[in-house]
């Protein structure tokens, strides 16, 4: 049975848990082989590959398929709301937790009519804070798994002076 | 005969051991290429542009790692050596001010989390809290910026395209 190296995120814990599991599996035993990875889950929790929108069926029976470095999701949160503030305007939607900052900026790029240009010199901030996620940062490490949601201030980047 | 490892390059095999590093190289965002302490040759992931290479390599220096932050600079991973400045990234708005051959004959990379540039910059800490170096996250801190850069709409290439 050939393996993949996959990363596992959970809720409130720093960093990633690096595991092997089979290349092909099904529902039930990929939240079996998360509880033996100290991941346990239950009615309450989701379990997301990658930016898929669904969670992965706690008794499913049908193959998924993980790839090398797959990202494997497991939180409270269905799905995330995001708040974006842009000047005096905001917007809001749902992700799933495993989706990128990057598609957020994309969606409030979109949202806010801005200009390529005007895109590439803007970034996302957490609100009341000054900190900027990478791009390629999912929403579920940006929350606590209990208040599940994300609020950013679309700001300007600034360049390296001085 | 026991060979005492330094503390430093210990806590630096450490970080390229963790899944943080290596969740980046299965994403295809960097891989390591060589180590030969104090020095780590990592190459990172560029974005598509004409007539510039997929990836850029970065030789760290790492001596006093982790408390002390690392300097980068563009590496030719073909020549092993410093990398010609035309071969440089470079970008429209946010990019120049960062891939300054120029500054400091392009030992290191104008970024507040580089140990040399923040030197004589407090202003920086200000300025650029989330591109400070963080002990605590080691390398990829600094590995996210550089991909950050080479992956974002301001990046157009090299230099000479």
């Amino acid at each position: 049975m050939s393996k993949s190296t996959v990363f596992i995120q959970l809720d409130g814990r720093e960093g990633l848990i690096e595991a092997e599991l089979p290349s092909t599996i099904t529902g039930a035993q990929l939240h079996k082989s998360l509880a033996a990875l100290d991941a346990e889950t239950d009615d309450a929790t989701f379990v997301f590959i990658d930016e898929e929108d669904e969670p992965v069926k706690r008794k499913g029976k049908e193959s998924l398929t993980l790839r090398p470095g797959t990202r494997i999701h497991v939180t409270r949160c269905r799905k995330i709301k995001v708040t974006v503030n842009f000047l005096e305007k905001t917007a809001e939607d749902h992700f799933s937790p495993g989706a990128r900052v990057r598609r957020v900026k994309a969606w409030a790029v979109d949202k806010f009519d801005l200009e390529r240009q005007d895109a590439a010199e803007h970034v996302l901030q957490l609100c009341n804070s000054t900190s900027r996620p990478v791009s390629d940062t999912p929403l579920q490490q940006l929350t606590d798994g209990k208040r599940c949601s994300v609020c950013f201030d679309l700001v300007p980047e600034k360049r390296v002076e001085g | 005969m026991n060979v005492t490892v330094p503390p430093d390059r210990l806590l630096l095999e450490e970080d390229l051991a963790a899944p943080e590093f290596r969740c980046g190289e299965f994403e295809g965002r960097w891989r390591l290429v060589t180590i030969h302490w104090p020095y780590v040759v990592v190459a990172v992931s560029a974005a598509e542009r004409p007539n510039a290479p997929a990836e850029y390599g970065f030789r760290f220096e790492c001596s006093g790692y982790r408390q002390t932050a690392p300097t980068a600079q563009p590496w030719d991973l073909e020549a092993n050596g410093a990398l010609p400045v035309a071969r440089w990234p470079t970008g429209r708005h946010i990019l120049p001010s960062i891939f300054r051959p120029e500054w400091r004959n392009g030992t290191c990379l104008y970024l507040p989390c580089d140990r040399f540039s923040i030197e004589g910059h407090p202003d920086w800490h200000h300025q650029h809290p989330s591109r400070l170096w963080q002990p605590a996250r080691g390398i990829v801190c600094y590995l996210e910026q550089i991909y950050e850069l080479l992956n974002q709409s301001d990046y157009t290439g090299i230099r000479s395209a």
